[in-house]
């Protein structure tokens, strides 16, 4: 009752949990260009899913599973919906994830098999699968209303139906690990555990391996939305973040009505809402701080895309970060993965696959 | 429309939140609190005590008014100029016993008596003054001892004259009606209080001492940088203080006759409650005569009423501390938030459902393309917020800057430019009259004229206040764009009457009608507002019919035709409505069409939030500026239209290199000359298949004789 009240309060005077701040990028997390400036190694439309192919670099573009060699990429596979998420165990058995139609295993000992349907609901929205073991696949459920194509409805719906798997491919048992999560998107194992980014709430959480349904959050309040998580050289992880959290759509989200009037009306492309690549159209909207000034759009302007990879230690915390700004274009990276002793960055938003020499905890390349 | 809508269409339009703030912004509203307190203390009072409002009841409290008020007058002075005195109770008693010693025991004439006694109270301020002006002592602590000092002289003297003070009679008959004859039913003292009190208003309101007091007390080291002396006005407003306590204790004098022990003591806290009652801060800078007369009526009554209660002297004074407490607390708390009220208040936000927009899918002529690539580029880096543009009947180019110059570039290749003049201001919208004068709307300041021989010449800065405005609304602000009737008159527009030129965007989150089209009469140099309350009026032109003009409501995003003579004179109609961008200057085209510039483009997102006025009010107060949605003011592009308002066709620079935004164009011999106002160029563009002979002086004016 109090609470309710005090909630009621809140929403007028637009703080506690109504409060629209945002972290700021700060820390590791300053801002720098190194990701405008990485090399481009390719460009492929819709580019997602970077996987270590055992030598080769795999990623996926739109339906496509392609394998890149040089400056060039040529077709593995072609699939009848757009691939959502890829894992590989290493050894040559691939988990493909489908937008809107589950995942298919390709190689390997389960060769054809096909997840449709988790816990009874069908699995639409798969983000991320993790190999935990050669008979065991960890999936990321986005979403049970939306496929992973319509993550940005998702996010303005404010859902929290995502959910986290582990199912025995030998088996066939399925046990949900956590439940009620807004739009779980990576996956790392993490010892006895799996480390989860819930991009909705801007943080990563531990998930016990036993299925306690516990979730402990081991980094939160970031700037951004956090996407796909990588295992890194030596020790730690990478982490990629998608879109930058913005106060106005922070306010956005908090408008109940007007936000489902604009979700109603408005094609999602116009919408006050993070994106993976923006500035195209006129019919964007704009912010104050984005105004171009003497032919120069700042770097600091508020924007709906950005460019962010972070690299976490070994307690997933963030030590350094490389960013595509305002004024970069190379925004949206939802995959990262280590290739040939350099990172593979995967920016969704332009579709180009970057080459970055890595960098240490310390400092120093690799 | 819904009815909801339309519910919400009136709230906003009719109850804006922004008179809020302009109400509080008035110094006026002060007072107002007070008054409420005095209003309702009258009534509880008046009502519980029946005597009060007889004939008695009122010469009594008049005559207690007009001690108390001279006293609470006395200690604002001190309280403006950011000290406090209460040492006035010793004071009192002090003089209203040497007034009654050099009558009643010396018995000198009446004017010695009072002169004397205000010499008293003077140099009681004095001693004061000095302490606390000169040698920089606290006026708490000061004033604490002098308090006790008095008091300890009074009590020494005083048995030494109380008996004979008692005996003694002057023989004065002006003393006499002093304390004990009326006019008109009031005491004669309360005409004297008013007189003085009067005088006390006009001083400090209206007059550079009672400036000074106020600006010492409410910035000292602003006040000092400003030349004024400070050690100086403090001292001298203890000395006044002093005098005015020895007024207000001759006045009590020629009422009781007598003085006791008891004379002043424990005053200065209900003088002290009178005044910051009244609204008088402690602080300093801020108190007035009024404020001060409100808070002595009210503690009167107070007291007054609570003894006639039946309430002891002891209660009184306690309940007259918690009142005192209590205003404190009222009077911190409206000086920390009544600036934050206002701030937050002022971006006002209406309700503005737009015609739906035209895009490139429905009329192919808004396709974007890149026929803007080609264009040269003048001046890069060189001029930064070229508004406008105008050209010369030589060829030669001019530009405004955000710097207040107005550039010319000279023909024919545009690579050498001067200043050819410098006003101050964003120099804005440009357009040469008959005699090649340069008339130019300048931000800030008004519409101003540069000659041929570079004189800069103001024409008018400001227009008739109208008269439902709460603030004076009369300066022009943001002048925007102007065109000249042939007749010689200039109309031009001010975009927004709420915000100046660093924050014009800013008046599009409100879509309120603030802008107006002024016209200014060169041949008796008078202005007028011509049309109110549109939606930021920004480009002008006037048509070759010599009796309207076209004009472009930026938000509005539509193009109206206002006749100014004629016979639909005064009469305004919507030519062009609903275009997918924001209309900003528009001009004349060599083959009888007109130029828009779109200064940015509209989009689904902020064309929903225009109809929810509620939620971008929300939005201007939980969210910083720089997070604020705004138009889409980073791309822009220029259409032809016919005076009718068909859009003939389109002009983009894709990509946005060297005009993402464009404010103003302007043709002259078969070129379009480009201005954006946050760019850093200007562009020349070659108009394929126009009339390279047309000029925009000669079509106005006609060729040179």
């Amino acid at each position: 009752m109090i609470a309710a009240f005090r909630n009621r309060i809140d929403a007028f005077l637009g703080r506690g949990a109504h409060s629209t701040s945002v972290p700021v990028m700060d820390g590791p997390l300053q801002p720098n260009h190194a990701l405008d400036h990485a090399e481009l190694f390719l460009n492929a439309d819709g580019v997602d899913n970077l996987v270590d192919l055992g030598g080769a670099l795999g990623f996926s573009s739109g339906a496509r599973l392609m394998r890149a060699a040089g400056g060039t990429a040529e077709e593995i596979a072609s699939f009848e919906a757009d691939i959502a998420c890829l894992a590989s165990d290493g050894a040559g058995a691939l988990a493909v994830g489908l937008d809107g139609a589950g995942i298919v295993l390709r190689g390997g000992a389960h060769d054809g098999r096909r997840i449709e349907a988790l816990g009874g609901a069908k699995l639409i929205c798969p983000t991320a699968a993790l190999f935990a073991g050669p008979d065991t696949l960890i999936v990321a459920v986005g979403s049970e209303q939306h496929a992973c194509t319509e993550w940005k409805r998702d996010l303005m719906a404010l859902g929290q139906s995502g959910s986290v798997w582990r199912v025995d491919l030998g088996s066939g048992s399925e046990d949900c690990l956590a439940w009620g999560m807004g739009f779980p998107y990576g996956l790392a194992a993490d010892g006895d555990g799996i480390v989860v980014s819930e991009a909705w709430r801007h943080r990563l959480v531990r998930l016990g391996k036993s299925g306690a349904g516990a979730v402990t959050p081991v980094l939160a309040n970031l700037p951004g939305y956090p996407a796909r998580l990588a295992p890194a050289h030596g020790s730690g992880y990478w982490m990629a973040v998608f879109a930058p959290r913005n106060q106005l759509v922070e306010f956005v989200l908090r408008e109940t009505r007007f936000r489902q009037d604009m979700t109603a009306q408005v094609a999602p492309e116009f919408w006050i809402a993070p994106a993976l690549s923006s500035g195209d159209s006129y019919r964007e909207p704009l912010q104050g701080g984005a105004v171009k000034q003497m032919g120069l759009l700042k770097p600091w302007a508020p924007v709906w895309s950005y460019g962010l990879v972070v690299r976490l230690d070994a307690d997933f915390q963030p030590v350094a970060s490389w960013h595509s700004r305002a004024d970069g274009t190379r925004h949206g990276v939802t995959s990262v993965c280590e290739h040939g002793g350099r990172l593979a960055v995967a920016a969704k938003g332009p579709g180009e696959l970057l080459l970055m020499d890595e960098v240490t905890i310390t400092g120093e390349v690799v | 429309m819904s009815a909801a809508d339309t519910l919400v269409q009136l709230r906003y339009r009719f109850l804006p939140d922004h008179v809020v703030g302009e109400v509080l912004s008035k110094r006026w509203t002060d007072n107002a609190i007070p008054f409420i307190a005095l209003l309702l203390t009258l009534a509880v009072f008046g009502s519980v005590n029946p005597g009060m409002f007889t004939a008695f009841g009122m010469y009594d409290l008049a005559g207690q008014i007009a001690e108390f008020g001279l006293l609470a007058i006395a200690l604002t002075l001190v309280m403006i100029s950011g000290g406090i005195d209460l040492s006035i109770g010793s004071v009192f008693a002090l003089c209203a016993m040497t007034v009654l010693t050099a009558l009643n025991v010396y018995n000198l004439p009446l004017p010695v008596a009072v002169g004397i006694t205000l010499g008293v109270g003077a140099v009681c301020g004095a001693i004061n003054g000095v302490l606390i002006g000169y040698l920089r002592l606290r006026a708490f602590l000061t004033t604490l001892v002098t308090l006790v000092m008095f008091r300890s002289i009074y009590e020494m003297v005083l048995p030494k004259f109380a008996t004979q003070i008692v005996l003694g009679m002057p023989d004065s008959v002006v003393w006499d009606e002093l304390g004990f004859g009326s006019f008109l039913g009031l005491p004669y003292a309360f005409f004297l209080s008013a007189l003085i009190a009067l005088i006390w208003h006009v001083v400090l309101s209206r007059s550079r001492p009672g400036w000074h007091i106020a600006a010492v007390g409410g910035a000292r080291r602003s006040a000092h940088n400003a030349g004024i002396n400070v050690r100086l006005v403090v001292c001298l407003t203890y000395v006044f203080c002093g005098m005015m306590v020895a007024a207000a204790a001759t006045l009590f004098a020629a009422r009781l006759t007598s003085v006791g022990t008891d004379t002043g003591l424990g005053m200065e806290i209900s003088v002290l409650t009178a005044v910051i009652l009244g609204g008088t801060t402690l602080g300093g800078g801020r108190g007035s005569v009024a404020k001060a007369l409100i808070g002595s009526v009210i503690v009167l009554i107070l007291t007054n009423g609570l003894l006639q209660l039946g309430v002891i002297g002891t209660v009184s004074a306690l309940i007259l501390g918690v009142v005192l407490l209590l205003a404190v607390w009222l009077d911190v708390r409206w000086v920390k938030n009544r600036q934050k009220l206002i701030d937050s208040s002022y971006v006002s936000p209406a309700y503005i459902k737009l015609t739906e927009s035209v895009n490139a899918a429905e009329n192919p002529v808004y396709a974007v393309n890149d026929k803007l690539r080609d264009v040269q580029t003048i001046g890069l880096g060189e001029v930064e917020g070229p508004e406008d543009v105008a050209v010369d009947r030589a060829g030669n180019i001019y530009s405004g800057s955000r710097h207040g110059e107005i550039h010319r570039w000279l023909a024919p290749d545009f690579t050498r430019h001067e200043i050819f003049a410098h006003i101050g201001g964003g120099t804005f919208g440009m357009n040469f009259d008959k005699d090649d004068n340069l008339v130019v709307c300048v931000g800030g300041m008004g519409l101003y004229m540069v000659t041929p021989e570079r004189e800069v010449v103001k024409l008018t800065d400001e227009t008739s206040r109208s008269l439902t405005s709460v603030i004076d609304d009369s300066r022009i602000r943001l002048a925007d764009d102007l065109d000249i009737a042939p007749d010689g008159r200039v109309f031009f527009s001010e975009a927004s009457i709420r915000y100046t030129v660093h924050d014009w965007p800013v008046d599009m989150i409100e879509s309120r009608g603030n802008g107006r089209i002024i016209c200014y009469d060169p041949r008796d140099k008078s202005t007028k507002t011509v049309l109110k309350n549109r939606i930021f009026p920004n480009g002008i032109v006037c048509l070759p019919d010599g009796e309207s003009l076209l004009f472009n409501e930026t938000w509005a995003c539509r193009i109206c035709r206002y006749w100014y003579d004629g016979k639909k004179k005064g009469q305004v109609e919507i030519v062009l409505d609903g275009l997918p961008g924001y209309p900003d200057n528009i001009n004349r085209a060599s083959d009888g069409n007109y130029w828009v510039c779109l200064v940015g483009m509209r989009g689904p997102a902020l064309d929903m939030m225009m109809t929810r006025p509620g939620l971008r009010r929300r939005m201007t107060r939980r969210i910083a500026p720089a997070n604020w949605i705004y138009p889409n003011i980073n791309t822009g592009c220029i259409i032809k239209i016919s005076a009718t308002g068909e859009v003939l066709e389109s002009l983009w620079d894709k990509g946005g290199v060297n005009h993402p935004m464009v404010t103003s164009c302007k043709e002259h011999e078969g070129h379009l000359v480009i201005g954006g106002v946050s760019n850093n160029r200007v562009g020349r563009w070659k108009i394929p298949g126009a009339d390279p002979t047309w000029s925009s002086p000669v079509d106005y004016w006609g060729a040179k004789q």
